[in-house]
């Protein structure tokens, strides 16, 4: 029997039996993340030569902090409730060579991490960050979240959602990461394309990616999904005409500091004698 | 001709492979299985160009498509 390609990367059996199917509901969107990472993750161990070792994923809490909890083959890590990003700021610290990928969802980044979030983007550290936004708190039964779109019905909006919705894109551009892209999950091409891109990008890549939660929205996944395409409008190709549709796209792609790099110039200056500092 | 293997402990019968295929390939089973689940089967393989978008964005890495003489 064939298996998937990207099995290989995952465990299927563990110490206390098998840890697969994955635990999220039919159709879920976090899968597709996964899987699309994992594409990504094996372009950029064939291309670029790096070793399985030095990649490491982190996940806060919520349906997202699941991906990193039980099935990877990879170091990983899952931690606080938004404090994703500081672990992987600590991680990076302890050693600059990780490739660090941190999934959040949209609640991890946008309400409690937010803080994180935007120092993270900040002092532009070395990580990509994965934001898979449903517009609502999947886990905990489908409450409106910060990201929820207005006019959405949620279990606690039950007559529609009047507050606006957050654009963590806009806000990480501003915040000053590298690189800011937004793709839903039925962009597979792009998304992977993204990942990649984030992954050989010295500092902050932000890719945020719209995913479907069919369990609380009610709608089966592949309705979801052609939504999904109808709904959104590349960032090239809109300019100021979106006709009320979701922008996508790379928002940002540019060249800034990275925080391990000025940091490292510091310890340079003491270094220029072979004495180091006690000369 | 190109086969397909459905792993049957993984898939979760969400059907977005069937939806994606862009060949029309596939098709829901007649059959519900023990865990109460439609999975996808072969409908006609002759169609298959073996472009893996099935497995790309199957959220339970339940799909595989083995290309015929490989």
């Amino acid at each position: 029997m064939k298996k998937h390609p990207m099995l290989k990367y995952l465990k299927e059996e563990g110490p206390l039996g098998p840890r697969m199917p994955l635990i999220f509901c039919p159709g879920c969107g976090s899968g597709q993340v996964l899987n699309y990472t994992l594409y990504a993750v094996d372009r950029v161990i064939e291309e670029d030569g790096i070793s399985k070792e030095r990649f490491l994923f982190i996940s806060g809490i919520g349906c997202s902090g699941r991906i990193t909890s039980h099935y990877l083959n990879f170091d990983s890590a899952w931690t606080i409730h938004g404090r994703a990003l500081a672990v992987a700021t600590g991680a990076l610290l302890a050693n600059p060579q990780f490739r660090v990928i941190v999934f959040t969802g949209d609640g991890d980044t946008g309400s409690i991490g937010g803080n994180h979030f935007i120092h993270a983007c900040r002092r532009n550290i070395d990580v990509t960050i994965l934001c898979l936004n449903n517009g609502l708190y999947g886990m905990t039964g489908g409450q409106h979240a910060p990201t929820t779109p207005i006019g959405a019905i949620t279990t606690t909006t039950p007559y529609s959602n009047r507050e606006g919705a957050f654009d963590l894109c806009k806000l990480a551009e501003t915040a000053g990461a590298s690189y800011v892209a937004r793709w839903t999950t039925a962009h597979p091409r792009q998304v992977i394309k993204s990942i990649v891109k984030g992954l050989r990008k010295k500092g902050t890549a932000f890719i945020e990616i719209l995913s479907q939660c069919p369990v609380h929205e009610k709608i089966p996944a592949t309705t979801l999904l052609k939504q999904f395409r109808k709904n959104t409008v590349p960032f090239s190709k809109a300019g100021e005409l979106t006709d009320g549709k979701t922008l996508i796209g790379e928002f940002c792609d540019v060249e800034r500091r990275e925080w391990n790099e000025a940091y490292q110039e510091i310890i340079d200056q003491f270094l220029i004698h072979d004495g180091g500092i006690d000369e | 001709m190109n086969r397909l293997w459905v792993d049957e402990r993984y898939c979760k019968g969400c059907l977005i492979c069937i939806d994606v295929c862009p060949k029309k390939a596939l098709r829901p089973s007649q059959e519900i299985n023990a865990k109460g689940y439609i999975l996808p089967e072969e409908s006609d393989m002759k169609r298959c160009t073996a472009c893996g978008i099935c497995e790309l964005m199957c959220p339970d890495f339940a799909i595989a498509i083995e290309e015929a003489g490989r």
